[in-house]
């Protein structure tokens, strides 16, 4: 008989050579078939609420072992507990989202475990002792293939699917001990994170190719015409100061999902790339046909922004 | 007690070239800043002030050690003989075994590097202490560590007990990098090497690369012509996509 919701539950039970740990829902259910593709079983610690444990058993897995955190008490905060406690289960593959939550988890399990860590992970495969791994590397502009005969933990670098489960898995619950001394004393909405780019389904952000300010009305002209608000790279707010900083787009800066991002200007540095990752349509304009932008866009142009800024407007109003 | 900053623990990727075949140069690139080392050094600073302990800086590999004393921090170790290692396991390993050997350490603080986002969870790991990442800043009152981080939408306040590391994230570019004249009087400055040996020799670095290629897609598709047939090009596409 299988233990019902609130039965607590040994990782060495679960009888799963792959786990998936969350602290949130991004990327859950493609790390869910990702493991599962490897040709294991899934389990899934769910770190945090039980809305948390629900969304996990949605995504997938064979099984859920919830770690329930208490009030203002951070997932990181159960990191080495939760650590010790897979360590029993002495899974072959450990995969989290690229988080600072998810890696806390990760980090202390894969010490715990033994195991490697390779971030960036698009596939895995078990081939019997043997863990091969495809990862993305070098800002994406080549995919590894990696083997190693320890256990391998993975930080997820592919792009979310959305479920096709069509079994909730049952949800156990994990007691992985106490947890570290950290509290969340304060959280308050960042500048800026209402409205504006946030919020945005069409975003014109413009980066270091403007050579002035004044000239970032070009910009701010096409904006109009495909109804998009401005956004920037952070050299743009923060060294220049000619875009409110709130505009500015990154991974300590706005993290948007607009439906189209036009870059202009801007080569694409990794931590820009971070802050527009869930963006669905990736426009880039620039001069080197080898920024990094041009990696991650969905269409480009290399051109001159002072010419081909005038010409989308003229191609939108045709 | 001591803060220990580490600096210049990877390389660069762009430092990395790639050929048509998808094989990798890394052109004797060595152990560079990277762009999340400033904010490190900063949040470093901030701790050891608000506790009145010394700062020292710790890095590993080929790097030019004095860019930590160039900014203000008192005392740099460096393993000038620790190897680039693709297992960010081995690598926290490695930095976990010098700040072992530094002592009387109990927060460590590091670059949260996009590129190696395994490093700094897996030295928490690797010295069994709590990580909290993606820190902008940090401070210590009331006997506890104080940071922010951004977290989606919100900024956070968290507080934690000791020890602890934090991966500090650049929530701008440098604000005041030193001048020629303190990286001068920096390079002057003595710099306390440890060979890998007397930390126990190289991690074993257990992942055998097979090989490396370009991805098939996953580049832009660019459209060529003048300026103005790219642009229409563009948004004949854009509104087939629906997104126009």
């Amino acid at each position: 008989m299988s233990p019902g919701p609130d039965a607590r539950v040994r990782t060495d039970e679960m009888n799963a050579e792959g786990w998936v740990l969350a602290a949130d829902t991004r990327r859950l259910a493609a790390m869910v078939s990702a493991v599962r593709e490897a040709g294991c079983g899934v389990a899934v610690a769910a770190v945090g609420p039980r809305s948390l444990a629900e969304a996990a058993a949605a995504a997938g897995p064979d099984t859920v072992a919830w770690v329930e955190t208490a009030e203002n008490v951070p997932a990181e905060a159960y990191a080495p507990a939760l650590g010790r406690a897979l360590s029993a289960a002495r899974p072959r593959v450990l995969l989290a989202a690229a988080t600072p939550p998810g890696r806390a988890l990760l980090g202390a399990a894969a010490i715990a475990l033994g195991s490697v860590v390779v971030p960036g992970i698009l596939r895995l495969s078990v081939k019997g002792d043997t863990v091969v791994a495809d990862r993305t590397d070098l800002g994406g502009r080549v995919i590894q293939t990696l083997g190693s005969g320890a256990p391998v933990a993975g930080l997820f670098g592919g792009e979310d699917v959305p479920s096709h489960a069509v079994a909730r898995a049952p949800i156990e619950r994990l007691d992985a001990g106490s947890p570290a001394d950290i509290r969340i004393e304060k959280t308050e909405p960042a500048s800026g994170a209402s409205g504006g780019v946030t919020t945005a389904d069409r975003i014109v952000a413009v980066g270091r190719g403007f050579k002035a300010k004044s000239d970032l009305g070009l910009a701010e002209s096409l904006a109009a015409a495909l109804g998009a608000e401005i956004g920037c790279s952070m050299p743009i707010a923060d060294d220049f100061g000619w875009v409110a900083r709130e505009r500015y787009i990154g991974r300590s800066g706005q993290h948007v999902s607009p439906r189209l991002y036009v870059a202009i200007g801007i080569s694409g540095t990794p931590q820009h790339l971070e802050g527009v990752r869930d963006a669905k349509v990736v426009v880039a304009v620039n001069t080197d046909p080898q920024a990094p932008i041009f990696r991650r866009g969905d269409y480009g142009i290399v051109g001159d922004l002072y010419e081909v800024i005038p010409a989308l407007e003229a191609a939108l109003g045709e | 007690m001591k803060v220990v900053v580490v600096y210049k623990w990877a390389r660069d990727p762009e430092d990395a070239a790639v050929r048509s075949d998808g094989s990798v140069d890394w052109r004797g690139a060595r152990m560079a800043a990277g762009e999340d080392d400033p904010a490190a050094v900063a949040v470093g600073h901030a701790i050891a002030a608000a506790r009145g302990c010394g700062l020292v800086g710790l890095t590993i590999g080929d790097g030019d050690a004095s860019w930590a004393l160039a900014r203000g921090v008192e005392q740099a170790v460096a393993v000038p003989d620790a190897p680039s290692l693709t297992d960010n396991a081995a690598t926290a390993a490695l930095l976990a075994a010098a700040i072992r050997w530094i002592g009387d350490v109990d927060v460590v603080v590091i670059g949260d590097a996009e590129a190696y986002p395994g490093v700094p969870a897996a030295l928490a790991g690797a010295l069994g202490w709590p990580a909290l990442l993606g820190v902008s800043t940090a401070t210590f009152e009331c006997g506890r560590l104080v940071a922010t981080r951004r977290v989606g939408d919100s900024e956070q306040v968290v507080s934690l007990g000791l020890p602890a590391v934090f991966g500090a994230a650049a929530a701008s570019g440098e604000k005041r990098a030193p001048g020629m004249k303190e990286i001068l009087a920096a390079r002057k400055r003595p710099v306390t090497a440890v060979p890998l040996a007397e930390l126990g020799g190289t991690p074993p670095d257990r992942l055998e690369s097979r090989g490396t290629r370009v991805p098939e897609a996953g580049s832009a598709r660019v459209f060529e012509g003048s300026p103005a047939s790219a642009a229409r090009q563009l948004v004949a596409a854009l509104r087939a996509d629906g997104v126009l």
